[in-house]
């Protein structure tokens, strides 16, 4: 059996990715499980989804704590340490990561120790679909890892999409960059079998936990204000840029910003607080000279662009 | 600077004193931030952003009681935004909540036990799937019995928190999960937005107001007039959402905006149930412009035009502010 794990940001798809591999699969004649882990966490914020593909029926339900493939659709997600995407890696396992850069360069900078594959796919989505969506492409991208057929991968795109999108254009620009994902990714040899040999039955690891009373049971925050430590700067994909030369000190992106990320420095100047800056680029929309710009942000630190 | 903790206009000294001037701009808006970045909720939330400005109106000595929604999220353990006490109610009780904590503060300043300048504001804070569905009745009870505390509602027009399904502040022909447009019905939601101002206004509280995050001047000085009433004070905030309403995070001020420009979004207040507009503008946009440019009224649009359902939503708007004899 094929156990894969989607690690995206809430917004950028992993879930339809899942649905797309699982449909794809299930079109060529496997069985295949597809589903989100639900969490209270939105747009932004990191996100898993799962799929299971084997030739027997699939007993197996849950969370996949030990997967053969991960799919990193947000190179941030490597670097932090509540989503730890590559947690439970089977040694063998396969790592595809949304990157611009090799794999051996990835490989090296986040010291992964298995196999390892680049796309970079936000690229491919914005030229393609002119939006970093990456449902359709992370799901073309793994639907070649496991050697499904090009023909189910774009039934399944179009299955999945047409219950969620009307714009029929949109639909076959989605069709094309899923085959095109599909095509520039080439797969490494596995071992993994899509018979199932091995069930997760493992001993229950469910704790048993005491009644307490609610003061002592029920979460209690005695703390004020302390959210900033959190650092939501990693959730952009662009990060909003200053010019000054145009800036009247207007003090508009400082009344839109929803979070309070844009800050007043001595000089009465505004600027970002890029640690907790979601990159809504609310800012960059409302400025009324050109003072704001948006660049694309490759790691959570490095920048390209102008 | 902003955030530097320092609070200028209550000085710390008690809730009479924190009575402020009007604003005229957005440059008059209070620096202080009550409320600090780092939170889950979307990029670009508009309710987030409306919150933020009552935030600082309100000040730093309140209390939130705040139903589950997507703002319950705001504080997760061990983390919280905020610098004042924050509790965590049901959906359809969190005027009930406002109620118990405002009888304990009485009770504890009549019997000396807590100095009256440590005295708190009650401020209950829910989505619309609280206040036009589940908590209707308990708030309904809260204003009738006159009780003294401030109530947020951030409307995103949806059960944002569970995936955006229906509720009763939905408006016509809108796509949410519930009401997905298809065979049975090509325009989606077929029901009218409930008017919750109306309802609420029929009980006469001593302050009412509706509220935009694109509009935090006319915010902030609502809550400041409010302020001088005791009893209840209630917010309508009518709260863009990227996901829910199909737009991209950097278009919630715009769209914010066009709600009250095309007429969908009537800023107004109601003093004792007098009614008063504060922000008529001059010349309506057509509803259109705030439509095409959502997600969730894509099928009004494509692939054929739905016309009937086009006009009647225009029709709508046209009709309360022709009620009113402000449509110009
Ligand atoms: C009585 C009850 N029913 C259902 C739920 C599950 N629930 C949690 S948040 C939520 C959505 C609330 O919607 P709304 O009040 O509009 O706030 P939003 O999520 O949009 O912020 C629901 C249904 C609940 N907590 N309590
Ligand atoms: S779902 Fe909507 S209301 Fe809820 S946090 Fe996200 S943007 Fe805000």
């Amino acid at each position: 059996m094929y156990r894969l794990r989607f690690h995206g940001r809430g917004g950028q798809g992993a879930r339809v990715a899942s649905k797309v591999l699982g449909t794809a699969a299930f079109l060529d004649g496997y069985y295949a499980q597809d589903f989100p882990l639900y969490g209270a966490e939105r747009r932004g914020a990191p996100v898993a989804a799962s799929t299971r593909i084997a030739e027997d029926p699939i007993m197996e339900r849950g969370v996949i704590p030990e997967p053969d493939i991960v799919i990193v659709m947000d190179e941030t997600l490597l670097q932090d340490p509540l989503t730890m995407p590559l947690s439970g890696l089977k040694p063998g396992g396969i790592v595809i990561i949304n990157t611009t850069n090799s794999p051996a360069e990835a490989k090296a900078e986040y010291k992964i120790n298995a196999n390892v594959l680049t796309l970079g796919i936000t690229k491919i989505g914005l030229d393609m679909l002119g939006m970093p969506i990456l449902s359709t492409l992370a799901g073309g991208v793994a639907a070649r890892i496991v050697g499904l057929s090009e023909d189910s991968l774009t039934e399944a795109v179009k299955k999945v999409l047409s219950s969620i999108i009307t714009d029929k254009k949109l639909l076959d620009k989605n069709v094309a960059a899923a085959l095109y994902c599909f095509n520039a990714i080439t797969p490494i040899e596995t071992k993994i079998e899509l018979k199932t040999i091995d069930t997760n039955k493992k001993k229950s690891t469910v704790i048993s936990l005491p009644f307490e009373p609610a003061a002592v049971s029920s979460p209690a925050i005695n703390a004020t204000g302390n959210t900033p430590l959190r650092m939501t700067g990693n959730w952009r994909v662009f990060r909003p840029a200053w010019n000054y030369e145009a800036c009247t000190r207007c003090m508009i992106c400082v009344a839109r910003c929803p979070d309070g990320c844009i800050l007043i420095n001595e000089d009465g100047y505004p600027y970002t607080d890029y640690d907790n800056c979601k990159g809504c680029l609310i800012c960059v929309e409302e400025c009324p000279t050109n003072t704001l710009g948006k660049v694309m942000e490759v790691h959570a630190k490095k920048v390209i662009g102008n | 600077m902003a955030g530097n903790g320092a609070i200028k206009r209550d000085g710390g000294k008690g809730v009479k004193d924190m009575v402020m001037e009007r604003i005229k701009s957005i440059k008059d808006i209070p620096p202080e931030e009550n409320m600090l970045p780092g939170t889950p909720t979307c990029a670009g939330c508009g309710g987030l952003l409306a919150l933020r400005h009552c935030m600082k109106a309100l000040g730093r000595k309140i209390v939130i009681v705040n139903a589950a929604g997507c703002f319950t999220l705001l504080t997760i353990y061990p983390y919280t935004p905020f610098k004042n006490s924050w509790l965590y109610t049901a959906m359809a009780c969190a005027p009930a909540g406002a109620q118990g904590i405002r009888d304990a503060l009485d009770i504890l300043i009549k019997k000396g036990r807590l100095d009256p300048d440590e005295n708190l504001k009650v401020v209950v804070l829910t989505g619309d799937g609280s206040a036009y569905d589940m908590s209707l009745s308990s708030t309904s009870g809260a204003i009738n019995r006159n009780l003294d505390f401030y109530y947020i509602c951030y409307d995103n027009e949806a059960y944002g928190n569970t995936g955006v399904q229906w509720s009763g502040a939905t408006p016509f022909a809108s796509k949410t999960g519930t009401t997905p447009p298809g065979m049975l019905s090509p325009i989606g939601a077929e029901l009218a937005k409930k008017d919750l101002f109306a309802i609420w206004n029929s009980h006469k509280p001593p302050y009412l107001a509706t509220i935009s995050p694109a509009h935090p001047v006319d915010l902030i000085n609502k809550f400041k007039k409010a302020e001088q009433y005791k009893g209840p004070k209630l917010f309508i905030a009518l709260s863009p959402c990227p996901p829910g309403w199909g737009i991209d995070p950097s278009y919630t001020v715009k769209l914010a905006k066009l709600a009250v420009d095309t007429g969908v979004w009537a800023l107004k207040e109601a003093v004792f149930g007098n009614l008063k507009h504060t922000v008529v503008p001059k010349r309506f946009k057509p509803v259109e412009e705030y439509l095409k440019v959502q997600g969730r009224f894509a099928h009004l649009f494509k692939p054929v035009r739905q016309e009937g359902a086009l006009n009647k939503i225009q029709e709508g708007v046209d009709e309360y502010w022709n009620r009113h004899k402000l449509l110009l």
